[in-house]
């Protein structure tokens, strides 16, 4: 009986066109926009590019310790510095005509001059920052320890790189990952509508099928527990095919643990099934209050987890962070996060522990009131 | 004969308004009930409650001899249902929802495809097995929807207004098929508020109005149960008062009205009442166009309890 149910529910899942629709071409259309428009701005601020500068030493500075530094700023395949030598005059001649990003002056201290502002005029002032920060280290050094100032040097050259990071993973930093996991979330908290469809189908009061179903000797838990079963099933498949579409064909950078992307991404969406579910089985309101609720709640979820304005989550994390923890949305793509961000496992457990809870909660309850029923109005 | 359903003293209100009234009946193994009343009446109602689908607020129901409650899975095994709405998948075709359907009855494989297949030439269907429910016409989805709630042949089969927006020769074939299940011994009850139907094939009809039975027997009983027996209609182009009142005064009239250039005459009783009105004219050198008598209908039995007809409550 259950296994009958079961099969006629994925039959019937994966030939509803709106199915497709939502779940799987408006997630491509989407994602592909996604792509299209902050591909190529994170191309642009993401892609190391030697910065320009000038150089003037001041009459009368030693400058053989910046000189070595300069160096080290100069070498490589990807040097971060590309520096010409000059005088005053001539370096914001330079800097006028743009030719260089800033004039770095070596005196006393290390003082910049850079027109605008930009992501290269920022790294000449952390370079600048960082150089005046430490050089009274390196002078002290020398006057009292001269054995350990090459190795204090080094370290200046390494510290000195403002562009150079430590990453705790091998994930994707880019700022703009956040649409692409809030788009996996969007995916899965729509889920919530092929939800509501398994109460619409199996209840008196909202549907003839439903009615019908209800009349049959089928225990109303094994129709209802087939049909979320068939749900969780085709909507996996959703996630499935939305990450596979996002990684493989759009190219999108989820990091090396992709396994457990599709993971986080399947649990998601048993969160958005089940969440539709609940809120079908709520026996109060009609099945267009419902299905109302149901998309409200996935749009305010979506948004509220930065997947239209993207500094949305940020701010709520500083101002009402019980509300990240709460928001179905915002779980999800925050087990992408976590995937993509920490080295171990922890939040990320704690994370699918909780869709997990939030599903059988829902689940438990949606069946509970749904099933054994008999309705004041038909 | 064997009580298959039991309904005693139920009533359904919802709010104020009391859609069932201390409704009382008792339906018989082998025959074709009747439900028969205008929109509104109780017809679908009732056959919610007694499916355990709706909550009632007082009364009991037993089907097969056992109270009914939503997990009688035992009594519903026996049911089938065929509501008022089509309710079949859309993404379905026409074998797998009838499989589905019967799937939910019966467990063995062999014998569930045996029942559909079944199912299938009993509605006639054989040439729509892979159609989708969208590309059926009215009359063939009909046909669908009770395919699907009869392949598990029920010893019990109710049908909610089964013909409604049904093209009369789809209608037929419907009613046909109705009766051939009943041949086969399956216990129908049958809610219509077409009295031409429930006429046609019922063999006991009770009729309802706002929620209470108004009159119950076989349509024989309920038509005796009015004091019209025949009504004889003439077409006449005039008609003077001194010929009506001597048609009214004959015997076993009880009613004589002329308009619209027609005499309808109501008698209660009698034999040769056509003759007498037809004297009378004749003697009076009256010319006269088409002539008719009718035997009682439903609707007059409904007419003169209620005093308002059944169409007239459909308008």
């Amino acid at each position: 009986m259950f296994l009958h149910n079961l099969k006629y529910e994925l039959i019937s899942s994966y030939r509803v066109k709106d199915l497709i629709i939502w779940l799987i071409l408006f997630p491509m259309i989407l994602g592909t926009l996604f792509k299209a428009a902050f591909g190529n701005i994170y191309e642009n601020i993401s892609t190391f590019k030697t910065i320009p500068a000038a150089v003037v030493v001041e009459d009368g500075i030693d400058d053989t310790i910046f000189r070595q530094v300069m160096d080290s700023m100069t070498q490589g395949d990807e040097p971060f510095l590309k520096i010409t030598y000059t005088d005053m005059d001539s370096a914001l001649e330079l800097l006028r005509k743009d030719d260089i990003k800033g004039i770095i002056v070596c005196g006393e201290k290390l003082s910049l001059t850079v027109s605008g502002t930009g992501s290269e005029q920022s790294a000449l002032r952390s370079f600048a920052d960082q150089y005046n920060n430490t050089q009274h280290i390196v002078m002290e050094t020398l006057k009292n320890d001269p054995a350990s100032a090459q190795k204090v040097i080094m370290s200046l050259q390494e510290d000195c790189s403002p562009v150079s990071s430590k990453p705790m993973t091998q994930g994707n930093t880019d700022n703009f990952i956040q649409y692409f996991y809030n788009l996996i979330a969007m995916v899965a908290i729509y889920g919530s509508v092929t939800g509501l469809h398994i109460t619409v189908n199996n209840q008196a009061n909202l549907s003839p099928l439903g009615a019908r179903k209800c009349c049959s000797p089928t225990p109303k838990a094994v129709g209802l527990g087939a049909s979320l079963i068939g749900s969780y099933i085709v909507q996996s498949g959703c996630m499935i095919i939305c990450v596979s579409f996002l990684r493989f064909v759009l190219d999108i950078d989820f990091g090396d643990r992709l396994l457990l992307v599709y993971i986080s991404a399947i649990c998601g969406g048993i969160l958005g099934v089940s969440l539709g579910f609940f809120i079908g089985s709520l026996n109060k309101f009609s099945f267009g209050m419902k299905t109302g609720l149901c998309m409200t709640i996935s749009m305010i979820s979506c948004y509220l987890s930065g997947l239209m304005v993207g500094d949305i989550k940020g701010d709520i994390a500083s101002n009402v962070p019980w509300l990240n923890n709460i928001n179905p949305a915002s779980v999800i793509s925050d087990c992408f996060y976590c995937l993509n961000i920490d080295s171990d496992y922890s939040r990320l457990k704690v994370k699918l522990l909780t869709m997990f809870a939030l599903s059988a909660v829902f689940s438990v309850l949606g069946i509970i009131m749904t099933r054994r029923k008999k309705y004041a109005y038909i | 004969m064997n009580t298959v359903v039991k309904i005693e003293n139920l009533v359904k209100r919802y709010g104020d308004l009391i859609a069932l009234d201390h409704l009382c009946l008792d339906i018989y193994e082998g025959e074709v009930f009747g439900l028969l009343g205008p929109n509104g009446s109780g017809k679908t109602t009732t056959i919610n409650c007694l499916l355990s689908l709706l909550s009632y607020d007082k009364g009991s129901i037993r089907i097969f001899g056992k109270e009914m409650t939503p997990v009688s899975y035992d009594i519903k095994k026996d049911i089938g249902i065929i509501m008022q709405n089509v309710a079949v998948f859309d993404e379905l075709t026409v074998f797998e929802n009838i499989d589905y359907f019967c799937g939910l009855y019966i467990n063995d494989k062999a014998k569930r495809r045996q029942y559909v297949n079944e199912a299938i030439e009993f509605t006639g269907l054989n040439d729509f097995q892979k159609f989708y429910p969208k590309k059926l016409s009215g009359g063939l989805l009909r046909r669908l929807n009770i395919a699907c709630g009869i392949a598990h042949k029920p010893k019990l089969i109710i049908l909610d207004e089964p013909t409604v927006a049904v093209d009369p020769q789809s209608r037929n074939k419907i009613l046909e098929g109705i009766q051939e299940l009943n041949r086969n011994g399956t216990t129908i009850i049958y809610t219509s508020h077409y009295m031409e139907e429930i006429e046609q094939i019922c063999t006991r009809i009770a009729i309802m109005d706002k929620g209470r039975k108004i009159a119950e027997g076989t349509k024989d009983q309920l038509k005796r149960m009015i004091k019209n027996t025949e009504t004889i209609t003439t077409e006449l182009l005039e008609l003077p008062d001194n010929v009506l009142s001597q048609i009214s005064a004959l015997p076993h009239v009880y009613s004589a009205d002329y308009s619209g250039d027609k005499l309808t005459v109501c008698c209660s009783g009698g034999k040769h009442n056509l003759i007498r009105v037809l004297d009378v004219l004749q003697k009076n050198d009256l010319s006269f166009g088409r002539v008719y008598t009718e035997l009682p209908t439903l609707n007059d039995v409904f007419l003169e309890i209620t005093g308002t007809a059944l169409r007239d409550k459909e308008d």
